[in-house]
């Protein structure tokens, strides 16, 4: 029994003496692979930005990031919301209470400017001294610069433009045809008196909820692409002079009835009924509209998108567009070494080709080899494709330079411009003191 | 262990008495206090920190005298503590004393005039909405099929807003106020309607002789909660008066503060608004309180 024992103790402690033996080689092995994995390790990006519920990008941005989390084994902790002011405040307290996302998507123009002027973004070029390749896909000129220090920190996704949709049911109802690039001004007036004429609403829009699409374009009518963005003042300036011919036109349109009964009491949803009901010819709005008519238009064939027709120096085929958002990489992720390159990463591929590609070929872009075009393209997204590549002109829409207090006093004037409550003269003059 | 050894230690009602006091402090007077010192400085945005005190600090509270739009939020709000009054508690005082009378069907009556409670107020918006939109709207249909107007009527114009912004208001709060009027009824006892009736006092008699002095601290009650509750009203004229419609006409305090607080960003003048509605919230509440005093029986 007892040589059993020490025969067993004997095995045993050679198999031990063996096992360190290979414990020791393993433990070098699992120590090189723990260094390669800390090297490589997964981390967790925090990434906030704009694709929220009902955005039209949600599925694309939602595969998009998925994909990069497969591809690089990190994970995004998503906290994306629909923008509006209430998500621009939230977004504001974050960087305010050190609570700032790693990756942001958001406004690059005077909104953005409290995080560039605390240093809590990394600019375009910082990246690209240590990532040469940063959003090398993309057309520097068109990504656009800070406001607050004239350098580029937001690299672009689609942008957006702003133009006419038009009902050709109810303008072939009425005889007419579709604005083209060469219709002026005034005969764009007098389609409109036609469709009244027919019973219908010429033109669907509330003047009480969002009359700025029709204010950019009335603006743009009086200057050109060069002077578009320039803020008055005064109303006693060129620009102001500018802006007041354009509200003044806004109120002739009024004045003439071309606008809905209930345009000073109607929100902007009724207002676009009437365009799917066959009951309003064109609407200007952006494009992300192209998402509405796709959804709630008995006919797609019966809609298609063109310019707004233009007088002086502006031509008709010159749009107001532009990329106002973009990817923004914290301090927070860059100075952390962890994170630096996945957000880097994570960048980069939520703007490359593919990507941007999906989120709206007929968007405005920066892009160097331009967008995909989607090879089912409905009537509105080939004329919407036709008229991007058609423009001669691009200007960012004038009312980004105002702050919010400054816009919601302007905008909320126009109803009293329009009925004759207020001049154009006092309603800028009164935007410009709260500026 | 007796009653008095209970009452004499504090410790325990202590534990549960300061978690509600700490929620309050942090979610009510610290806030009270913030919006206080909000309302004498420099806020250029939602969410962005202060940048100092205003210049001067009073600017805001000058603003207050100056403001239009302010002064018609003021007028609207009285009108609509008016209207509460007269249309929600009288209304609700008249459908219960008539179901008081009944035999069969009370419950039933009391679910349906309640109701409209449990439903969220931008859900019954969105309701009213459709019935008082302008293109196919069910009032204009109904209106235009029995020939009794010509064109469809905008129901949100000048001419009609207030009517149609009162309306969903007056008739979502009935139920509320007859619910309690409904139960002070029920504590009346049914032994001095006897008597009365024994005495020949008529139906009319026997609710200006016992109910309605009997059910005068109910009504009491009912008036303080509906003039106060007339201050705090915003979710159902914001979902169908949006932004003040028509021409800045249909403002109250409520819909006004935020406003300016959330869609102007204005968060200091809003700060401001919000202690107005709070300063007239204890004075109006207190002066209810003086008017209907409670009696003791």
């Amino acid at each position: 029994m007892k040589k059993t024992l020490a025969l067993v103790m004997a095995v045993a402690m050679c198999g031990s003496m063996l096992a360190a033996c290979g414990g020791s080689s393993s433990a070098a092995s699992s120590a090189a692979s723990a260094s390669a994995a800390s090297q490589a390790k997964p981390v967790t990006l925090n990434v906030v930005t704009s694709y929220g519920g009902d955005d039209g990008n949600r599925a694309n941005y939602e595969a998009a990031y998925k994909a990069y989390e497969q591809a690089t084994g990190n994970t995004v902790l998503d906290a994306s919301e629909t923008s509006n002011e209430e998500w621009k405040a939230k977004v504001n307290t974050d960087f305010e209470t050190g609570s700032e996302p790693d990756v942001l998507f958001y406004f690059n123009g005077v909104d953005s400017n409290k995080f560039v002027e605390s240093g809590k973004v990394v600019s375009i070029d910082e990246i690209r001294a240590e990532y040469p390749d940063y959003a090398a896909n993309m057309k520097d000129d068109m990504i656009a610069a800070s406001p607050a220090d004239g350098k580029k920190y937001a690299v672009p996704v689609n942008g957006y433009w702003e133009a006419l949709y038009c009902n050709e049911k109810v303008l072939a109802d009425c005889g007419l045809q579709a604005p083209t690039a060469d219709t002026t001004w005034e005969e764009f007036l007098a389609m409109c008196e036609t469709i009244k004429a027919k019973g219908y609403t010429p033109i669907a829009c509330s003047l009480q909820e969002v009359p700025h699409y029709w204010f950019e374009y009335t603006v743009y009518n009086h200057g050109n692409t060069a002077n578009h963005t320039e803020l008055p003042a005064a109303s006693t300036d060129a620009v102001g002079a500018k802006w007041a011919q354009g509200l003044n036109d806004m109120k002739a349109l009024y004045d003439a009835g071309y606008f809905p009964v209930n345009t000073l009491t109607a929100g902007d949803a009724d207002t676009f009924q009437l365009m799917t009901d066959n009951k309003a010819a064109f609407a200007i709005d952006g494009s992300w509209k192209i998402g509405y008519f796709q959804e709630n238009a008995m006919d797609i064939n019966d809609f298609t998108v063109t310019y707004v027709p233009g007088q002086g120096e502006r031509k008709s085929t010159d749009l107001v567009g532009g990329l106002s958002m973009g990817y923004f990489i914290t301090r927070k992720a860059w100075d952390d070494p962890e994170k630096r390159e996945a957000a880097v990463k994570f960048v980069e591929m939520m703007t490359s080709d593919e990507v941007v590609s999906t989120f709206g070929a007929t968007a405005v872009t920066a892009l160097k080899n331009g967008t995909t075009a989607p090879t089912d393209a409905d009537a509105l997204v080939t004329a919407a494709l036709a008229m991007t590549k058609g423009a001669t002109g691009i200007a960012a829409a004038t009312e980004d330079g105002l702050t919010s207090e400054a816009r919601a006093a302007l905008f909320a004037d126009v109803k009293n411009i329009v009925t004759g409550k207020t001049t154009a003269e006092q309603a800028i003059d009164a935007c410009l003191a709260v500026e | 262990m007796n009653n008095s050894t209970i009452y004499k230690r504090k410790a325990p009602l202590a534990v549960f008495l300061i978690p509600a006091f700490a929620f309050m402090a942090v979610f009510l007077y610290y806030p009270f206090v913030r919006n206080i010192v909000n309302s004498v400085s420099k806020i250029s945005g939602l969410g962005t920190a202060s940048e100092g005190i205003n210049t001067p600090w009073y600017k805001n509270f000058v603003q207050l005298f100056t403001d239009e739009k302010l002064r018609t939020a003021f007028g609207n709000t009285m009108l609509l503590m008016l209207f509460t009054i007269v249309f929600q508690v009288g209304i609700a005082l008249v459908l219960a004393l008539l179901v008081d009378n009944i035999r069969r069907g009370a419950g039933f009556f009391r679910t349906v005039y309640f109701f409209p409670i449990v439903i969220s107020a931008t859900a019954l918006g969105l309701l009213f909405n459709l019935i008082f939109l302008y293109n196919g709207g069910m009032l204009n249909q109904l209106l235009l099929d029995l020939g009794w107007v010509k064109e469809a009527i905008d129901w949100k114009s000048e001419k009609y807003y207030m009517f149609t912004m009162l309306l969903p208001v007056m008739w979502q709060y009935v139920g509320f106020y007859f619910v309690i009027l409904v139960t002070g009824l029920n504590n009346i006892s049914p032994e001095l309607y006897e008597a009365a009736a024994i005495d020949g006092a008529s139906g009319l008699q026997r609710v200006t002789r016992i109910t309605l002095p009997l059910l005068h601290n109910t009504l009491c009650i009912c008036l303080t909660l509906a003039i106060t509750g007339a201050l705090k009203v915003f979710d159902l004229p914001w979902v169908m008066m949006g932004q003040g419609m028509p021409m800045d006409r249909s403002w109250l305090l409520g819909t006004y503060m935020y406003q300016q607080t959330f869609n102007v960003g204005d968060v200091d003048y809003g700060s401001a608004i919000a202690i107005v509605l709070v300063v007239l919230g204890v004075a109006i509440s207190q002066l209810a309180n003086a008017i209907f005093k409670e009696k003791e029986y």
